[in-house]
């Protein structure tokens, strides 16, 4: 029982073994293969269904959707030229130290005594309380420039003295704001400060006084007239020569 | 005598033919055995070869074919910020084999009527009695409608997908991207023009990238149909282009059409007044008119002084202004003031051989050059066009041209006189930006800046400013024929502007169709009171997405134009 007459024995066993070995690597790719592949077909399924997903967030919050909503709800608008800034030294600009009232401080009386009022007869004399007490409006910091929204109703146009009053219908929070008529007897901020908190806190629901009304309604009513009544002018105002004779075609076509 | 004659040669002896034969037998055998083994080895090292090629390099048994690549049926639409515009989704269609169905097809009938309530029960129940074999009872149905119609249960009816168009801003540049029918391929705008590329199932894989932006496209649509209700027009039309490539950034007309449902749209909402439409634009033509006399040196520039009078007699007719000047008046002043008078002047010098030259040049007497296939032919005088049809060419009457025809003037005008033809590709290393064309002189675009920033500081367009962004352009009021005659009050108003005016980039063409006085114009329908607003409001929504930065302090050279305007204020004051 020699080695030697195993020798082909052994010859056939190594073969198989290398054989067998191969087939072992080739079945190992094979399989990683296969599990790449699943990776990718996985990748595709989740491409469409992301496609789907995308289109249809994109269909739900589409441009005109979004205007919509921003006309509605939103009334942002595009920033006005004024807002954009060149640089880091123009935005520090913006931004002056604001004078800050100590409110815990001790009140300190001038000892002088006030001067008369020299304000001539019939003219009423200002209340000197009430003058530093700033409106509660100037206290309220707005994040960017307000500009109108467009879903405002029809503006007056001849009604010139009334402007202002037309302007916070436009915005009609601010102007359900009540004036700081008797903050006479509290000093400074702080006594707006807290007619703003009593007012808040009297109508929490309903902010508007009754002046609102008063100040609203005529305006409303002028508007509404506006709208019926057309006011022709007898130039177009557009045009820098007015006082010139306005010539009327008849029979060639005018283009301007 | 019949006996049989002896063999006169000597036989074989049978013993040695038989072994010949059997070796002969034998040798056939073997060759026959080793024939076979031979096929049979072949066999088997085939079906081995085949084997080993299969472990080595074959599919697995749960591969997935035709999910690697992801080709829709149809190419999507991309706008040039990759936004999707037009899509290929899967939709659920319903449909009925009315011989299949084993239930009661009256009750099944009135479920129908109930879950779709566009055909009445007895329609169902006509469907569900005839004798056809396959009836779609709705396209795109919504997955909770599917749902429903599966829970009947009924096996005659049939739920499939099937592909299906979406454009998912719906109306958004309807016009532009046009839409597809039921049988996929489109039927107008980009669809129709690209609908080899968008159906070839080796291209379809890369999307079609348009010039178009979706939100300067919005701001668009959205300020044009704001005017267009506001002023009750009939119609609107705006164009958005980039003065240096031709690319159209936005283009719209109105009324729209949704093109997810194109068969609801009306004639009047598909018709493309942007590309398709001709209209006589009004004094938006007279830069062109302007820009040729200085080019051919009829005119020497803005300071020339011409005579302006009240009323110009001319070859038979009267030629009249809004507001006459009456005396010397200069060419900066006729441009500002929109003199159709001073305007005329210019075209007459000019001549019209010169000025059919120039309009051909620019591309004005013929179809517009652009991809989509809705495209008008311009309207001229033809064979009447004589001295008189060349001075109101002058100023924009009696010669119809597409709005795109007039942006794409602009362009060529504020792009140092070189034409580009308009594209709705995205220029990129996929569609390279053709060689242009030299129209004007470089010098010519220059001078022109001035002239129209000065219409807006001054002129006509105030109401197109928008501060910090340096507008520049004309307005258009032409008056619409009707019956044959100019209507005195039936308008086309239109506006071309372009900004920023001291490094033009991109142009604005709105117009409005007969645009009706409100209160707040003083019952003026001009251009200056109703598009020029638009204008104004668009390019401060716009020229920051586009990336022009605002400034206060930049203008084009206003000094070549101020000093030759006579300043009514500043007399007064003298006096």
């Amino acid at each position: 029982m020699s080695a030697r007459s195993f020798g082909s024995l052994f010859m056939v066993a190594s073969c198989a073994g290398a054989a067998l070995g191969c087939y072992l690597v080739s079945l190992r790719v094979a399989s990683e293969r296969a599990a790449v592949e699943n990776v990718e077909n996985r990748i595709v399924l989740a491409k469409r269904d992301m496609r789907m997903l995308q289109t249809e967030i994109g269909t739900r919050g589409r441009l005109s959707q979004l205007e919509r909503w921003n006309a509605g709800a939103f009334s942002l608008s595009a920033p006005a030229a004024q807002q954009f800034l060149e640089g880091s030294f123009e935005l520090a600009k913006l931004s002056q130290p604001q004078k800050q009232v100590d409110f815990k401080a001790p009140v300190v009386l001038a000892s002088a005594p006030a001067p008369e009022s020299k304000a001539p007869l019939g003219e009423p004399v200002q209340d000197e309380a009430a003058a530093p007490a700033l409106p509660p409006s100037a206290m309220l910091r707005e994040a960017s420039l307000k500009t109108e929204t467009r879903e405002v109703p029809a503006r007056a146009v001849a009604d010139q003295p009334r402007s202002t009053a037309m302007k916070s219908a436009d915005r009609p929070v601010t102007a359900a704001k009540p004036a700081p008529v008797k903050s006479a007897d509290m000093p400074g901020l702080a006594a707006a400060k807290s007619r703003v908190a009593q007012v808040r806190s009297e109508h929490p629901a309903a902010t508007v006084p009754p002046q609102k009304k008063s100040v609203d309604k005529p305006s409303l009513a002028a508007t509404r007239t506006m709208t019926k009544r057309v006011e022709l002018a007898k130039t177009d105002p557009l045009a820098p020569l007015p006082d010139k004779h306005v010539g009327k075609t008849k029979d060639s076509p005018t283009g301007r | 005598m019949n006996a049989p004659q002896p063999a006169l040669v000597a036989h074989r002896p049978e013993r040695l033919r038989l072994v010949g034969q059997r070796r002969q037998m034998l040798a056939v055998m073997h060759q026959r055995l080793m024939f076979g083994m031979l096929v049979y080895a072949g066999l088997v090292a085939l079906i081995a070869l085949r084997l080993i090629y299969l472990a080595a390099f074959g599919d697995h048994a749960g591969r997935k074919e035709g999910l690697t690549a992801l080709v829709p049926e149809r190419g999507d639409i991309l706008d040039r910020d990759g936004e999707p515009l037009a899509r290929t989704i899967d939709a659920w269609s319903i449909a009925v084999h009315p011989n299949k169905v084993i239930g009661d097809k009256l009750a099944l009938a009135e479920k129908l009527a109930e879950l779709m309530p566009e055909r009445s029960a007895e329609n169902y129940f006509a469907i569900l009695r005839s004798d056809k074999t396959f009836v779609y009872l709705r396209r795109r149905a919504p997955p909770d409608l599917v749902e429903a119609v599966n829970a009947i249960g009924e096996p005659g009816l049939a739920l499939d997908r099937e592909p299906d168009r979406l454009y998912p801003q719906t109306t958004l540049a309807a016009h532009v991207l046009g839409f597809t029918g039921i049988d996929g391929h489109g039927g107008a705008g980009a669809e129709r023009a690209f609908d080899n590329y968008l159906s070839d199932p080796s291209k379809r894989g890369t999307p079609l990238v348009l010039s178009i932006s979706s939100k300067v496209q919005q701001a668009l649509e959205a300020e044009l149909g704001e005017a267009m209700q506001h002023f009750s027009a009939i119609g609107a039309a705006g164009v958005i282009m980039d003065v240096h490539t031709g690319e159209i950034l936005a283009m719209t007309s109105l009324p729209t059409f949704n093109p997810n449902a194109p068969g609801q749209a009306a004639p009047e909402q598909m018709f493309n007044r942007a590309t398709l439409g001709v209209f006589e634009l009004g004094s938006t033509f007279k830069p062109f008119t302007l820009a040729m006399a200085m080019d051919s040196g009829v005119v020497s520039g803005p300071g020339q002084i011409m005579n302006c009078p009240q009323v110009l007699p001319a070859y038979g007719h009267i030629v009249h202004d809004t507001h006459p000047f009456g005396r010397q008046c200069s060419i900066a002043e006729v441009m500002m003031e929109s003199s159709n008078i001073g305007m005329a002047q210019i075209a007459d010098r000019l001549g019209t051989e010169r000025q059919k030259a120039w309009l051909k040049k620019m591309g004005f007497l013929d179809r517009v050059e652009i991809e989509l296939k809705e495209k008008g032919r311009p309207l001229t005088p033809g064979s009447r066009w004589g001295p008189f049809e060349t001075m109101t060419i002058g100023f924009g009457q009696g010669i119809a041209v597409a709005p795109l025809q007039l942006a794409m003037g602009y362009a060529t005008l504020f792009d140092g006189g070189i034409y580009h033809p308009p594209t709705i590709l995205k220029i990129g290393p996929d569609h390279p930006l053709p060689q242009g064309r030299r129209v004007f002189t470089a010098d010519t675009s220059y001078r022109m800046r001035s002239l129209l920033r000065l219409v807006v500081m001054k002129g006509t367009g105030k109401k197109a400013d928008a501060p910090g962004y340096r507008i520049g352009g004309k307005t258009g009021t032409a008056q619409k024929i009707i019956n044959g005659r100019y209507s005195q009050s039936i308008n086309l108003t239109s506006f071309a502007g372009v900004f920023p005016m001291d490094d033009p980039r991109y142009v604005i063409v709105v117009m409005l169709d007969e645009p009706k006085a409100t209160p707040e114009t003083y019952g003026f329908t001009t251009a200056g009171w109703n598009v020029a607003p638009v204008v104004s409001r668009t390019v401060s929504r716009i020229a920051p997405m586009l990336g022009v930065a605002p400034a206060m302090n930049r203008e084009p050279n206003m000094s070549e134009v101020l000093p030759f305007i006579h300043d009514a204020k500043q007399d007064s004051k003298k006096d």
